[in-house]
């Protein structure tokens, strides 16, 4: 009897499931640069199963597209952000689509440094703004304030 | 042993059972009431609408199922209101010219109440569901009716994946309440 309770209340936990479980995950693998030369920052993204977010292009200007924010540094020349191949999502009963992401992907920011920048790590704040939905809901837009960790040699 | 096996079996089907038909307890209830302002400027109240039927949908310009349905709506509007049906748009947690600007696409000739802290979204949030989402998202996208009396008589949360958005099923109700009349 204990056995089938248990069974039971595993059963009704994971029908309710997800409770403060975040739609979108980042993490940034430490970045390294060298002076005076090119390089790039990868962003590793991952949407909580059965969410999707849109696409950094929208086909509808008043979407909330999925953009990066890298706070400028002096002495870091940031380049455009690459976003992946988006898929698309049919919107059931019409004939539109949606382009998004879901699942795990990767954003790549280049960048350049000056010359004659001083050595050492270097922390960027930066921010990804999303709008998610899944199945049966769509997510107010959101923003993730975190730190991309660089080191210049 | 048998009989608790069965007893576990159906307290399981009634819980999922009842997650299935999570905005549906709210039927025959009456509807929370508020007074809005719209983007024209009026103020609009619910319980000013006794006598009428209502239709209401909850939005928001970023929201792509949202923009989907509104020109069904707009035809849904034009079709019905002659019938004693009015239709309100409850645009959540925007600022008012993002929204008139954003709607003007649609030229809806009924008003856009603007929900500005989300308290009215949030007030028709279904107790218990999607508990993970702040409660003034989870009726975004959604569409009810309300009757003369101000009772809920048609609830549909969205659901993606059998989306409605021709309001097929909101027209289908909306006939057949009008025929009980």
């Amino acid at each position: 009897m204990t056995l089938l309770l248990v069974i039971f209340f595993a059963v009704v936990g994971s029908l309710n499931r997800g409770i403060s479980e975040p739609i979108v995950k980042i993490s940034v693998p430490d970045a390294t640069g060298y002076a005076g030369k090119s390089s790039r920052i990868i962003l590793d993204v991952e949407v909580k199963e059965g969410y999707h977010i849109q696409a950094n292009k929208v086909k509808d200007e008043f979407l909330v597209p999925t953009t990066v924010d890298v706070a400028t540094d002096k002495n870091i020349e940031l380049g455009k952000p690459s976003f992946p191949v988006t898929k698309e999502f049919k919107l059931e009963g019409t004939n539109d689509f949606l382009d998004v992401y879901d699942g795990n992907f990767q954003i790549t920011i280049p960048f350049k440094t000056q010359r004659g920048v001083k050595k050492g790590k270097y922390n960027l704040q930066a921010r990804l703004r999303y709008q998610a939905c899944d199945f049966k809901s769509c997510l107010f837009p959101k923003t993730i304030e975190f730190i991309i960790p660089l080191t210049i040699m | 042993m048998r009989y608790r096996i069965m007893l576990i079996i159906v307290l399981l089907l009634s819980v999922m059972f009842s997650i299935g038909q999570e905005d549906q307890y709210l039927i025959g209830r009456p509807a929370a009431t508020f007074t809005l302002k719209a983007i024209d400027g009026k103020s609009y109240s619910l319980a000013e609408m006794k006598g009428t039927y209502v239709v209401l949908h909850f939005a928001a310009t970023w929201c792509p199922f949202c923009n989907a349905e509104a020109p069904h709506l707009e035809e849904l509007y034009k079709n019905y209101r002659d019938k004693n049906i009015q239709v309100f748009i409850v645009d959540v947690k925007e600022d008012k010219d993002l929204v008139e600007k954003s709607l003007a696409r649609f030229k809806f000739s009924f008003p856009v109440l603007l929900d500005a802290d989300g308290a009215v979204s949030a007030s028709y949030a279904p107790e218990g569901v999607q508990p993970d989402l702040a409660r003034d998202e989870v009726p975004l996208a959604s569409n009810l009716i309300l009757d003369k009396e101000g009772k809920i008589r048609f609830y549909s949360l969205l659901n993606s994946a059998n989306f409605d958005a021709k309001l097929t099923q909101l027209k289908q109700k909306l006939d057949e309440l009008l025929q009980m009349k």
